[in-house]
């Protein structure tokens, strides 16, 4: 890229800066204008009388002095007729075009040339992991809290608030007279990970780590039920308090 | 270049290894190692790895699989957290006693997830006592 864009313009530049200084050259230039073209070129004059000639017409000399545009010099035949240089030619859009196709190709290859010799942008997962938030919604988990009593209460605030209604409490009052759920499933498949239910947990029992990894295959193995979700909060319990310690300013 | 520099640094033995399994030479700080054997790297010379792809990991198995990082070096690796987790107090702080031995996601093996009902049903089959007869 660096080395090819320079080149494109040394060759583009000296047909398109040169201007016709002296009556000497002017024909060497005007035989190189029949090879070359350049929107002033393609300038035709009109044989009427245009809308600013006319006399009735409110005409000024300022925009002719503003964009005053010295016209090339113009080759009559033997009737007397202005005649066209350029009528036998390649039109000016197709010199356009092949210059500009041509250079293209090698442009492109060019680049494909310097990424050959780069380093891949690709993350190579599961080596390399593209970088997550600590609010990632992802596997969800039941917490305890650091003596090891599991922290649900079995308030079902998630169940009523789950908009996909994935979640299925069914509390028990226990032995010791502390109320804890019997039964809470979440329904893996339900689940539109929309994180609810962390947000409506008074006790910060129900959470959603950062696991994205726990694809399975068959579905059943996606019916979590509490044991699965206690383990789940087992295993990553410390990840789980580091990410709510790095977020708990903002809450 | 990027490829004979780390070729020189890491050896054609660990280049071989890396051709392997990441597929690419990479050269870098070594940052730790877990109770698995996985091995974690890191560079942070932007002009060496691409950023992004400054951390990583070097499984110790075979069969390699996302899950088998444990969770305090999931959340280094995955840019979580700064440092790795035998140098970050927030982390070590945050481990409980009864933390569980992490387990890798073994869907497709005997020991998957299998659901089960954690309460008694409330529909059961009729079972016929019949009482004895005299």
């Amino acid at each position: 890229m660096s080395f090819a864009r320079p080149r494109v313009l040394v060759r583009l530049q000296p047909r398109l800066l040169i201007s016709p200084r002296t009556t000497a050259v002017r024909s060497a230039v005007l035989a190189h204008r029949l090879l070359s073209s350049s929107t002033r070129a393609l300038a035709q004059h009109t044989q009427g009388p245009t809308r600013s000639n006319s006399p009735d017409a409110l005409s000024s000399g300022l925009g002719k002095s503003l964009h005053h545009v010295p016209s090339p010099e113009t080759v009559y035949d033997a009737q007397g007729k202005e005649v066209n240089p350029y009528k036998d030619g390649p039109s000016s859009i197709d010199k356009a075009v092949h210059l500009f196709f041509f250079t293209e190709i090698l442009r492109g290859m060019w680049i494909v040339l310097e990424n050959f010799f780069r380093p891949p942008y690709t993350i190579m997962y599961p080596f390399e992991k593209g970088p997550l938030s600590p609010r990632f919604r992802g596997e969800h988990a039941l917490r305890r809290y650091p003596s090891g009593e599991e922290r649900c209460i079995a308030c079902k605030l998630c169940e009523s608030i789950c908009p996909a209604q994935a979640i299925t409490i069914e509390s028990e009052a226990r032995l010791d007279g502390s109320r804890r759920t019997t039964k809470y499933d979440i329904d893996m498949t339900k689940c539109i990970y929309c994180g609810f239910c962390q947000e409506a947990c008074p006790v910060d029992a129900i959470v959603e780590t950062q696991n994205q990894e726990y694809s399975t295959e068959t579905r059943e193995e996606l019916l979590y039920n509490k044991e699965k979700l206690l383990a789940n909060g087992d295993r990553a319990e410390a990840e789980i308090a580091a990410n709510l310690h790095s977020d708990h300013v903002y809450r | 270049m990027r490829t004979v520099r780390s070729i020189r640094r890491v050896g054609l033995r660990e280049w071989w290894h890396q051709m392997q399994y990441i597929g690419d030479a990479k050269s870098g700080t070594y940052m730790g190692r877990d109770q698995f054997g996985n091995r974690y790297f890191q560079n942070d010379n932007p002009e060496e790895e691409i950023p992004g792809r400054h951390r990583w990991v070097d499984f110790a198995q075979h069969d390699f699989n996302a899950t088998q990082v444990p969770a305090e070096w999931h959340s280094w690796l995955q840019h979580i957290r700064e440092e790795p987790p035998h140098k970050d107090p927030v982390m070590m702080n945050s481990s409980p006693p009864w933390k569980a031995p992490w387990i890798e996601n073994l869907t497709g093996t005997r020991g998957a997830y299998r659901p089960y009902n954690t309460v008694k049903t409330k529909i059961s089959a009729w079972e016929p006592k019949s009482a004895p007869r005299a």
